[in-house]
């Protein structure tokens, strides 16, 4: 078996070195494939295998002799090449041209025999080319001229075979017709096979032998399982991906993340029809927006006395004037009766009962929560679903599994939240008021109330569902630390970073009878602006990845959006001309990357991005300020910045005071504090 | 090749095969021969002729016979088969119709060396052909230097190529606007091309030179072959690239370089005779085809040259020229259409 290797391999084009000192053995019998990126040396390394170049230094050993010092003819024996465009001579037939791989076993006295002859047939019996075998090369269709070629190669009828980019201008059919065809050789005649290749994935199904190359030096090398790694992929292509094993052939297989299309949400899928993960199915006879009531209360067990009165109350009368006026309770001191109404009819605000039916881990900081509950149907605000502000009622201490409206031993509901749910009776005068009411509270019966903005509001019914109810999606982002042994970070975050299937949560948000879509959610208002800039950290990734999700073709500008790990690179996809860059912050100061960023992309004076002349405004933005929405202006340009507070003044300052734009352009949002969590 | 070639092939069940043509090729060359004789400006009677070729002396016809017609079908024949078959391996292993030796510069090497010695030097007779010779071979090794980088080579001797045609036909002009009328006419007469001047003795020149080249077109043959596959692929399959282009660029000149030394630069001869062998195989090319055409086109030329106008005898460049222009046009367009 013949044995071919590189010894300080350098290859140079004039002065250029290509290959620099690369040592390389080639397993015999095995498959190689040499991998990298465009301009790595991968084509220049096989060509300088199959000494089409002269080395500019250290050599290619064939048997271990010098692959230059042996005669070129003796070399073709042992070694066939198939170069990445080889031509066709005009009229010339598929046998023809096999034929000629027979010319280096022909010499002047040794011309054409049956043993050429019978090479030949094998060769296009192999490749599958006989039927083409009187047919001209040029009529034929790129992936049968392909396997001529590697026919051609095969009648050379040599150990080792070369074959740059063989899959090259094929399409996906005929690049696995090309590989498997390479590959039943191998095992077949035991070759040994050395191809270079673009396509990643390919190469990690059919190496026997994985070679990674960047800037003309071995990044790695062995098998594919363990040389294709996210890390690899990054350091060879400059590309974050993932790599999960590939589900035909249980191989590495990478999946790009890329910068603009790559998550379609499931709400912009749906809006279109498309839906991911379950087949179609009947819609259930619950539809969607308009339930019953009486349904929906019947369903939910009452947990507090004021839901058990309220369920006991008789149906109100038609156009909901009520005909009883049941006695209210009276923490807020309110003795007066007041008429009672459904609380869906008169509140804008809603208390969703809802429980935890998947958790998703979508990037090293991120979680992805999904609640479901038959609540829900009545959540919404108008027919934009995205990034709904929200508030989550955690409980006081974590309770696990214990759940909080039906244990009767957990902590107690606060009653205003009892008669906020849909289908509960409300006061008309306590529709308002709820915040205050729940603040006066004492804060161990209270527990923290969290705002948050909703991913995904899949109604129910959607073929994404679990089960029958509505569902939401709300990412959390975990800045945890273990401190003593115990989870520390904000309430929220330690409650989703435990969040188990099953465990019940409380959710103040918007009623979909009564809010349309200037509910209030992530500020995003760009009134007519048509450059924006999106900036952010890690906790306005969710956001930022629904306004980029919403934003209408037409729209240009930057989105930048700081990670702390590549692994938090979620993708995103939108329609708008909005480039996205991901910035993982590794070791970077918290908001330093970002802060270059911005600042790279709104330059001073910001072109295009102010109107010119205007004075600039001098406002120092207060200690306590940490939250200020641009109302919908006219101006052209809009910046939209969330995410931890100070770094989130420091560049609203920036564009403010410096890039000289319009406070009104600009939105902020501090979302949390450094060293308080989550605000 | 082109949309025509393969309509031609697809369209015909079975091609015509090599030899076919190579005999019908022979059998055109005969008859152009033979109607000269019987039909030219000077008909022979067929008895006379027979007569003649037998070896008597038929008074009027046998000095004709063998001092004029048949020393110039001879050199006719033979530097035709020159030209196509140095032609042919231009374009072959350019693996362009254009890459012919009298457009990349090759002839005009051997026509300034031989308008310098004729106006300069007074050369004549088989010392202008040696100049020619020399010429030729001087400026083909010069563009060869100049294009050959390691890569691409091909397309670059093209270019250089057509870069030192321009120059020499300036250094030509220039060379005729200076020198004595009577001179100027003659070098004028050699630049066009002309079997006029053919006698055995260059025939036997040719023929000798011949002798030597013409066999290498068969090993010459078998390396196109590989080489047309592209460098990469033929040094693939062992054929040492360079020093087999540099080979087959010395053939070729040698090729043209003696047969313009006999007849002067024949126009197109070597541009058109590979093609046109292309296109009668049904698209394979082949070298003794284009040998053969090479030769049918010379002397059907110096038929039609001898006797399209009834009172002068044209030189049988003028008719290659006429026939080939309108070709390099065609092949030109064709390209265009192409886009390649």
């Amino acid at each position: 078996m013949a044995l071919l290797e590189a010894q300080d391999l350098t290859l140079a084009y004039d002065a250029v070195s290509i290959v620099d000192e690369l040592s390389l053995q080639l397993p015999a019998g095995e498959v190689t494939i040499i991998v990298g990126a465009n301009g790595c040396g991968k084509s220049t390394l096989l060509r300088g295998l199959a000494r089409l170049l002269k080395p500019a230094g250290g050599k290619v050993l064939l048997d271990g002799q010098d692959i230059h010092t042996r005669p070129a003819r003796e070399v073709a024996k042992l070694l066939g090449l198939l170069p990445q465009t080889p031509v066709a001579p005009d009229g010339i037939t598929v046998r023809e041209l096999v034929g000629r791989g027979r010319y280096p076993h022909q010499g002047w006295f040794k011309r054409w025999n049956t043993e050429d002859e019978a090479a030949v047939e094998r060769a296009m019996k192999l490749t599958g080319t006989t039927d083409l075998a009187e047919r001209p090369v040029d009529e034929l269709s790129g992936g049968q001229r392909q396997r001529v070629w590697i026919a051609m190669a095969l009648a050379q009828e040599t150990e080792l075979l070369l074959l740059d980019e063989p899959t090259t201008y094929l399409d996906v059919a005929h690049q696995l017709e090309v590989l498997d065809v390479i590959s039943e050789l191998n095992r077949t005649r035991g070759t040994t096979v050395v191809i270079v290749l673009h396509d990643l994935n390919l190469a990690a199904r059919y190496a026997d032998h994985l070679v990674a190359l960047k800037q003309g030096k071995i990044v790695a090398a062995g098998h594919p399982a363990a040389v294709v790694t996210e890390d690899m992929v990054k350091n060879v292509f400059g590309m974050p991906c993932r790599v999960i094993p590939d589900p035909v052939a249980g191989t590495p297989l990478v999946l790009p993340i890329g910068r603009h299309r790559v998550l379609r949400a499931e709400s912009v899928l749906a809006a279109k029809g498309i839906y991911r993960t379950k087949p179609p199915e009947v819609e259930p006879e619950s539809s969607i927006g308009a339930p019953s009531p009486v349904t929906v209360e019947s369903s939910i067990p009452a947990s507090t006395q004021e839901s058990t009165q309220a369920s006991t109350a008789p149906e109100p009368a038609a156009g909901g004037a009520a005909a009883q006026e049941p006695a209210v309770d009276s923490t807020d001191g309110q003795a007066e009766a007041t008429p009672l109404r459904r609380a869906e009819e008169i509140s804008e605000m809603l208390a969703f009962a809802t429980r935890v039916v998947d958790v998703a881990s979508v990037g090293e900081n991120f979680k992805r929560i999904t609640f479901a509950g038959p609540d829900l149907v009545h959540f919404g605000a108008g027919p934009a679903p995205l990034d709904l502000r929200i508030k989550l009622m955690i409980p006081p201490a974590p309770v696990h599994g214990a759940a909080l409206l039906e244990n009767a031993t957990g902590p107690e509901l606060p009653q205003e939240f009892a008669s906020l749910r849909p289908g509960a009776w409300l006061a008309e005068d306590q529709a308002a008021g709820w915040y205050r009411r729940w603040l006066a509270l004492p804060v161990e019966q209270r527990g923290s109330m969290r705002t948050y903005t909703v991913r995904a509001l899949r109604p129910a019914g959607h073929r994404d569902n679990r089960g029958d109810d509505p569902e939401i999606d709300v990412d959390f982002v975990l800045h945890l630390r273990t401190e003593g042994g115990r989870l520390t970070g904000g309430p929220a975050t330690v409650w989703a970073a435990q969040a188990q299937l099953g465990d019940d949560l409380l959710i103040l948000g918007p009623n979909s009878a009564l809010c349309d879509e200037t509910y209030g959610g992530i500020e995003f208002r760009p009134g007519s602006a048509k450059r924006i800039l999106l900036a952010g950290d890690e906790t306005a990734a969710p956001a930022i990845c629904s306004i980029l999700e919403s934003l209408p073709a037409g729209i240009t500008g930057h989105a930048l959006i700081e990670v702390p790990t590549t692994d938090d690179i979620q993708g995103s996809s939108t329609r708008s001309g909005v480039s996205v860059q991901w910035l993982p912050r590794g070791s970077h100061p918290h908001g330093e990357m970002l802060a270059a960023a911005v600042r790279a992309t709104v330059a001073i004076p910001a072109a295009g991005a102010v109107v010119t002349g205007a004075e600039p405004e001098d406002v120092d933005v207060d200690e306590t300020i940490l939250w200020e929405t641009a109302t919908a202006s006219t101006q052209p340009f809009f910046a939209w910045l969330a995410g931890e507070a100070g770094m989130i003044k420091e560049m609203r300052r920036y564009l403010v005071r410096d890039a000289g734009m319009d406070r009104k352009q600009v939105a902020f949002m501090g979302y949390w504090r450094r060293g308080k969590a989550e605000g | 090749m082109s949309e025509r070639s393969t309509r031609l092939r697809t369209s015909g069940p079975k091609r015509v095969s090599i030899a076919t043509v190579n005999m019908l090729a022979a059998l055109g060359i005969v008859t152009a021969i033979v109607l000269d004789l019987v039909a030219g400006r000077h008909p022979i009677e067929l008895p006379g002729l027979l007569a003649a070729l037998a070896g008597e002396r038929v008074p009027g016809v046998s000095f004709i016979l063998w001092e004029d017609r048949l020393p110039q079908a001879a050199v006719g024949v033979l530097a035709g088969a020159a030209f196509g078959a140095s032609g042919a391996i231009f374009q072959r292993m350019l693996r362009n119709p254009l890459a012919s030796p009298d457009v990349i510069g090759v002839g005009y090497g051997a026509s300034a060396a031989a308008v310098t010695g004729m106006l300069l030097f007074g050369a004549q007779g088989i010392g202008l052909s040696l100049i020619a010779c020399a010429g030729a071979l001087a400026v083909a090794l010069f563009i060869y230097a100049m294009a050959d980088a390691g890569k691409h080579t091909g397309p670059r001797l093209i270019l250089a190529g057509i870069a030192v045609a321009a120059l020499l036909q300036a250094l030509i002009q220039y060379l005729l606007t200076r020198a004595d009328v009577r001179t100027a006419g003659d070098a004028l007469r050699w630049l066009t091309g002309s079997l006029s001047a053919s006698t055995w003795e260059r025939a036997g020149l040719l023929a000798a030179a011949l002798a030597i080249l013409l066999p290498l077109l068969v090993p010459a043959a078998a390396k196109l072959r590989i080489l047309e596959l592209g460098d990469d692929s033929a040094a693939g399959l062992g054929l040492a690239v360079r020093p087999t282009r540099l080979g087959l660029i010395l053939l070729g000149v040698g090729l043209t370089a003696v047969a313009t030394a006999v007849t002067g630069p024949l126009a197109f001869v070597s541009f058109l005779a590979g093609p046109l062998a292309l296109r009668l195989c049904g698209g394979r090319s082949n070298l003794g085809s284009a040998a053969l055409i090479g030769a049918l086109l010379v002397v059907a030329a110096n038929f039609i040259a001898s006797n399209i106008m009834p009172t002068v005898e044209l030189p049988v460049g003028v008719v290659t020229g006429a026939l080939g222009a309108p070709f390099l046009i065609w092949v030109l367009v064709r390209t265009n259409k192409e886009g390649t």
